[in-house]
């Protein structure tokens, strides 16, 4: 026979347990509140300045391939801020409605870090990665589109590798490679097989 | 006051223990040999009862197709029909009433039977003999049962265990005790499990046998080796022979006339598998959604095993890096492939997107033949000497493909493992024909492709053996 007394704290602790977890769950959504980015989307700025080309390598899933369109635009002037323009456009073409590479709501390109004229640093944001669709396809198009697009604003590159949110990732979406460093040679040898 | 406290108190850590355990237990399986193939199928916990996927579980075994409405689940397994209801202990087995001793489950689409009526069930729908040996969750079909006898020879001691089938299990040596781990074979009890010696070399030997397989082990008194004769029929356990200490001259050559013929070969030949087949993703990790309800891990385990089989078909030794719902790291599999010593390694994948199948290689360069000579190549160049032969399968395989009349297209990409296996290594990704996603979970469509990959394998095989 359990006591009147056992039975009280037993229900007490019970009701402890789930008051807890109600409370962690509120402190969890409000975490994620104070440090979700603001859903920007990847919106290009206006620049000023004379009008240049810029080459976008447009991936294309109905024909696995990788089209190329020349853009005119305003260009920053320093390599870096160069190449992330170009990157925010690029990502803008694919959020569109009738984009034939559709990527999640929000995707974006945070920083491009030139460690030297030859070696850039992509980091993405996390919404890139994780809406991302998965299959070997998919990732691939969406690496060398941005490996390309990046080369023809940076002639010098050779390497580039990525980073998710400033920390490294294994796989873009559970296939493609993203933690080791891409040959820009090798992404266009293999690009052109994609034509 | 404080006994109630004390009693709270390990109350709460009781409801720990059980939460934490629950969270860290294996999954249970159930290993199933039969002879076109040896896997193991997951179980489901569901009201008390212990059930088993039907897919999972005949799938393997033959062609298998099923047709869901509603609560109703329609099977048809090499041409047998069997409809169950989800709630329902009473399933028709080929126009045959049959009541399971629970209810039958359907769960995300996927029918469920009790596992405790395997025996009963599967004999009705496949027409093969079973033996489900329950407490060691070890399920036999057909005619895959394996018998072994062992006989203790004098002069010197040694135990002779001999087997219906060549067998090359796992052996652990220890300081006195031998222990033979029999995984992917067959291997029942004699009938006599315990068996006690009175020898001065052998002391007893005894068979267990779980769901990671069966075991036999012998407890001696002496440091022992052991060798293997007439192909993998025959073990033979022995005493360790001491090497004299001052050789004072030296031995002749061993002769084949000099040879006792009825001594086992220490080093017999033994069949590497042709192909390790790399199911990709699994466990929690899905891959692709392909459809709401079809996870990529599903489509490529079955295309798998379907490969699997028809390149057992064509007498091709072939090995799968999972049987399960299972996950493997990157690392994993390559390393599977690379302790393996097979030929050729191929990821298998499939995607909603596209059209056809398609191949690829490392996008590694090819390494310069010093390079290669290399006794060490880092973990993520490994492939890199072994690359022209992926691109040569990757070309074979893709000329294969082309009389299926679906899209081919071989091309090289960034994808793990690939970067790290030193065998060739292709990668396949399975895609729809046409618009229909459903499509990749057909038997039909699976079979096309994985009857054309095997043929040319089949006759990779046959050039390298040539060679």
């Amino acid at each position: 026979m359990i006591s009147r007394k056992l039975q009280a704290a037993i229900a007490a602790l019970v009701l402890a347990i789930f008051a807890m977890g109600g409370y962690l769950v509120h402190l969890k959504r409000k975490a994620e509140s104070i440090t979700s980015p603001p859903e920007t989307g990847a919106l290009t700025a206006p620049l000023s300045g004379p009008s240049e080309q810029m080459v976008l390598y447009l991936a294309n899933d109905a024909d696995d391939s990788l089209q190329t369109i020349s853009v005119s635009s305003a260009l920053p002037g320093d390599p870096g801020e160069r190449g992330r323009y170009a990157l925010h456009t690029l990502i803008a073409r694919y959020l569109q409605k009738d984009s034939a590479h559709p990527l999640g709501p929000v995707a974006d390109v945070h920083d491009v870090y030139l460690l030297d004229p030859s070696s850039a640093v992509v980091n993405l944001n996390a919404a890139f990665a994780d809406a991302h669709r998965s299959g070997i396809e998919v990732e691939q198009l969406s690496v060398f589109s941005v490996v390309l697009t990046l080369k023809s604003q940076l002639p010098q590159l050779a390497r580039v590798r990525f980073l998710v949110d400033g920390k490294a990732r294994e796989t873009l979406a559970g296939h493609i490679d993203l933690a080791s460093w891409y040959d820009v040679g090798a992404v266009a040898s293999a690009a052109a097989e994609l034509k | 006051m404080p006994k109630v406290h004390a009693i709270a108190v390990r109350l709460l850590l009781l409801m720990l223990l059980v939460l934490s355990s629950g969270y860290a237990a294996e999954p249970r399986r159930i290993s199933v040999y039969a002879p076109q193939a040896v896997y193991q199928v997951d179980i489901l916990f569901r009201d008390g009862v212990d059930y088993v996927g039907l897919t999972d579980l005949l799938e393997p075994l033959g062609r298998l197709e099923s047709r869901l409405d509603g609560k109703k689940l329609g099977l048809t397994f090499n041409g047998a029909e069997a409809q169950f209801q989800d709630g329902k202990r009473q399933v028709h087995v080929r126009g045959n009433k049959f009541d399971l001793p629970s209810n039958f489950l359907i769960v995300d689409g996927r029918g469920y039977i009790p596992s405790a009526s395997i025996a009963q069930f599967l004999p009705r729908l496949t027409d093969q003999s079973v033996n489900f040996h329950a407490a060691a969750r070890r399920l036999f079909v057909g005619s895959s049962e394996l018998h072994y006898s062992a006989e203790l020879r004098h002069s010197p001691s040694r135990l002779v265990i001999s087997f219906t089938a060549p067998v090359n299990p796992s052996t652990v040596i220890e300081k006195n005790r031998v222990r033979l781990l029999f995984r992917r074979e067959a291997l029942v009890s004699s009938g006599n499990d315990n068996v006690s010696y009175s020898d001065p070399f052998v002391q007893s030997s005894a068979f267990t046998e779980s769901a990671a397989g069966a075991e036999v082990t012998v407890n001696l008194l002496q440091p022992a080796t052991v060798a293997v004769a007439d192909g993998g029929r025959t073990l033979t356990i022995s005493a360790v022979v001491p090497q004299p200490q001052t050789p004072t001259a030296p031995k002749p050559p061993a002769s084949a006339a000099a040879t006792d013929s009825a001594q086992p070969q220490s080093h017999p030949a033994r069949q590497h598998p042709f192909v390790i087949l790399d199911a990709a993703h699994g466990g929690s990790e899905s891959g692709a959604m392909l459809t709401p309800s079809l996870a990529e891990k599903t489509v490529n385990l079955a295309f798998a095993r379907r490969l699997q089989r028809e390149l057992d078909a064509r007498g091709v030794p072939v090995v799968l890096t999972r049987i399960a719902d299972n996950l493997l790291t990157w690392d994993q599999r390559a390393v599977s492939a690379n302790t393996s010593h097979a030929s050729i390694y191929i990821a298998l994948h499939a995607s909603a997107s596209g059209h056809g199948v398609r191949l690829y290689t490392s996008m590694l360069p090819s390494a310069q033949p010093a390079q290669a000579a290399h006794a060490f190549m880092p973990w993520e160049l490994a492939q890199s000497a072994s690359l022209p032969q992926s691109r040569s399968t990757a070309v074979a395989l893709a000329g294969g493909l082309t009389g299926t009349g679906l899209p081919v297209r071989n091309s090289a990409a960034p994808l793990r493992p690939l970067n790290s296996v030193t065998i060739a290594a292709v990668a396949i990704e399975l895609a729809p024909s046409g618009d229909n996603v459903d499509e990749l979970a057909s038997p039909e469509y699976q079979q096309k492709v994985a009857a054309a990959l095997a043929s040319t394998l089949a006759t990779l095989q046959q050039k390298e053996a040539a060679q």
